[in-house]
């Protein structure tokens, strides 16, 4: 007999002080090869004196950030010691019928960092992601080669759904279910539960969720509200706090901010870089300037091929592919 | 003489015209709903409310005295007991619809969300023809078919034996009735719960499952809490037609005012019964009786008020769930 107990995530909550405490850049050093390289757009940013202990503050960011392609982290690129690789592809392709859209690629996807997925439409960016939780199966004419591991377990092997729970995604349109924002959150919570728990076994976790989405101090008042009469922007940190809900290892994130205004875009982006601390997140964006916001590596597809994969400032700064540069260069030229 | 209709109407005009026919639509219903009530009046008058709803007297009894006017003068003449056919309608049309919803629900998931589409691609059109079979047909089928099968193969001669002194067992049943009934409402059901579990929007279903919920519980927590208006909807469409359903239900259900008692135990399944729109439709010939006449009114009437009721129940359970912006 399976009791709840055991069937509640086993999470270590923090308290709030620890979540306020937490200082993003405290323990990151910038780059001395790549920090020192001068490409135009890293101008912006040298101009301002390197920052290390600066925390990345949402306030002083948002601030200070304008619509200027300033690097979210003040700067500061993980680049120092890399984290665990949590996720492992290795000539992964996937075809629809006999149409290839992704041509084996290699990647990793490491904890603590931002991987950037970015490239011209239907290059394929969205199917490697969907390939990540094996939400390409929904798809019946999808086929998939190649291999997949989450911390060295092919993902294959994973049942689906524990798949699913340890790789949680974000969709390009916020879609809260027909719910209270409560339920929203509880959701999954309730759904990976045997049994199903009751409200003051799960409200905590609720409430850390949605404190971690930075969406806590706008609903706190009436969590019985419908999700859906919330905000775009809203509506979508609700969706990242509903699938952080059950602590995933990894975040994937489909354009989270293609459907929002500049001003949700920006509180969604600090919050990237809040989680990217216990979470490796994979983010699909259409929008160099975010790519280089958030990313700490940026990944370049064009028409299914990885064209190159570097730290951001690398790829931005000094692309090695013609085909990069010329997209990157049309981005910022 | 034309012209004026096939010159561009103005917004105001095709208001006015519009309007004129929705009310038209609702006048017609008002004074229809009058003139049954006022028809019906006589027997509800003579018999106490409780005493028509109610049991007594065998009723098909009671309907043949009104025939042939020998119930006696006065009041007497109207004498009814309707209890037998109210509860045949309630038992054959709640039986129908619980397993028929039941039913409709599993299939439309199994469509909607597992089924090969090649499957999928029959499957859809042959639902829809069969929610257009006229119900006549259906009761050829339970009388020709189903019913004599049931009588030679289903009801043991002890059976028989064991309630002939209450009843006669001849295979157009309780059963047969419930069965072609269920048949005739299920497909229609099919058609709208599909129709709105497609609808239900695709991020909402693939939120689910990326939360590593398995396909089957995203259609169950997700899908269906969402199509609950189109269910009720369905389940609405689909009582009143079994509730108004008079030709098929005389050919299949017995026709004997009888009311099947559960407490014979799986007996009760092959016990004859008559709900009230079959009564109606087997007591057309004799309509000149002032009694029978005024009765056939009553159970119109009746059957016009359940269908009241049962929109107005629709529409209030559909309330609650437009909170949550689940779209009605």
């Amino acid at each position: 007999m399976r009791t709840h107990d055991d069937e509640m995530p086993k999470v270590k909550l923090p308290s709030l002080q620890d979540v306020m405490d937490a200082d993003p850049a405290g323990s990151r050093v910038p780059d001395p090869v790549h920090g020192a390289l001068p490409p135009p757009v890293r101008r912006i940013v040298l101009d301002q004196p390197p920052t290390v202990a600066t925390p990345a503050a949402p306030q002083t960011r948002a601030a200070g950030a304008g619509a200027a392609p300033t690097p979210g982290h003040g700067g500061v690129r993980h680049a120092g010691e890399p984290g665990p690789e949590r996720m492992r592809l290795d000539a992964l392709s996937v075809f629809y019928d006999d149409k290839a859209a992704v041509k084996s690629v290699d990647l990793s996807i490491r904890q603590g960092e931002v991987l950037a997925l970015i490239g011209p439409s239907g290059c394929g960016k969205t199917t490697l992601l969907r390939t990540l939780n094996r939400l390409t199966e929904l798809t019946a004419s999808a086929r998939r080669e190649g291999r997949i591991a989450l911390d060295d377990t092919d993902i294959d092997e994973l049942e689906v759904t524990t798949l699913r729970r340890r790789v949680a995604m974000v969709f390009q349109q916020p879609n809260p279910f027909p719910m209270s924002i409560f339920d929203n959150v509880a959701y999954a919570l309730r759904e990976q539960s045997m049994k199903r728990p009751g409200k003051a076994v799960i409200a905590p976790h609720v409430h850390d969720a949605l404190q971690r989405a930075g969406l806590w101090d706008e609903v706190k008042d009436d969590l019985d509200r419908p999700a859906l009469r919330l905000s775009g922007g809203q509506q979508q940190r609700l969706c990242i706090a509903r699938a952080i809900a059950t602590r995933p290892e990894v975040l994937l994130m489909d354009e989270p901010c293609s459907a929002l205004d500049p001003k949700s875009t920006e509180v969604i982006e600090s919050l990237i870089l809040e989680l990217r601390k216990d979470l490796a997140i994979v983010i699909v964006t259409h929008n160099l300037q975010q790519a280089y916001r958030v990313g700490d590596h940026v990944a370049f597809m064009y028409l299914g091929d990885l064209v190159e994969y570097g730290a951001a400032e690398q790829v931005f700064g000094a692309p090695r592919a013609q085909r990069t540069r010329d997209y990157v260069g049309g981005a910022f030229g | 003489m034309f012209d004026r209709f096939r010159a561009p109407w103005s917004d105001r005009r095709a208001e006015r015209v519009l309007g004129a026919l929705a009310s038209l639509v609702l006048v017609i219903i008002a004074l229809m709903v009058i003139f049954v009530a006022i028809k019906a009046w006589p027997t509800l008058r003579h018999n106490s409310v409780v005493g028509w709803f109610g049991f007594g007297d065998e009723v098909d009894v009671q309907i043949a005295n009104q025939v042939n006017g020998t119930s006696g003068t006065g009041g007497d003449a109207f004498k009814l007991n309707a209890g037998p056919l109210i509860y045949a309608t309630i038992l054959t049309t709640a039986l129908a619809v619980v397993i028929g919803l039941a039913f409709a629900l599993f299939s439309a998931i199994f469509i909607v969300e597992f089924a090969p589409p090649r499957l999928r691609r029959i499957i859809v059109p042959v639902v829809r023809l069969l929610a257009a079979v006229p119900s006549v047909i259906y009761g050829l089928i339970g009388i020709l078919v189903l019913a004599p099968f049931v009588n030679d193969h289903v009801i043991s001669d002890s059976r028989k034996r064991s309630v002939e002194y209450v009843v006669q067992l001849s295979g157009t049943s309780l059963l047969v009735a419930t069965v072609i009934l269920t048949v005739m409402i299920t497909p229609i059901m099919i058609a709208i719960v599909t129709d709105a579990l497609y609808s239900v929007p695709k991020g909402w279903k693939e939120g689910a499952v990326a939360l590593g919920v398995n396909r089957w519980r995203a259609m169950w927590t997700v899908s269906i809490r969402a199509a609950r208006p189109a269910i009720i909807a369905a389940a609405v469409l689909a009582t009143a037609r079994a509730l108004g359903e008079g030709i098929m239900l005389s050919m299949v259900s017995g026709g004997r005012g009888f009311s099947p008692n559960p407490l014979d135990g799986i007996t009760v399944l092959f016990e004859p019964l008559r709900p009230l729109a079959a009564t109606i439709v087997e007591n057309v010939e004799s309509l000149n009786a002032p009694a029978v006449r005024s009765s056939v009114y009553a159970f119109a009437l009746l059957l016009l008020f359940s269908s009241l009721m049962l929109s107005l129940g629709g529409y209030l359970a559909k309330q609650p769930m437009k909170k949550y912006g689940i779209r009605v």
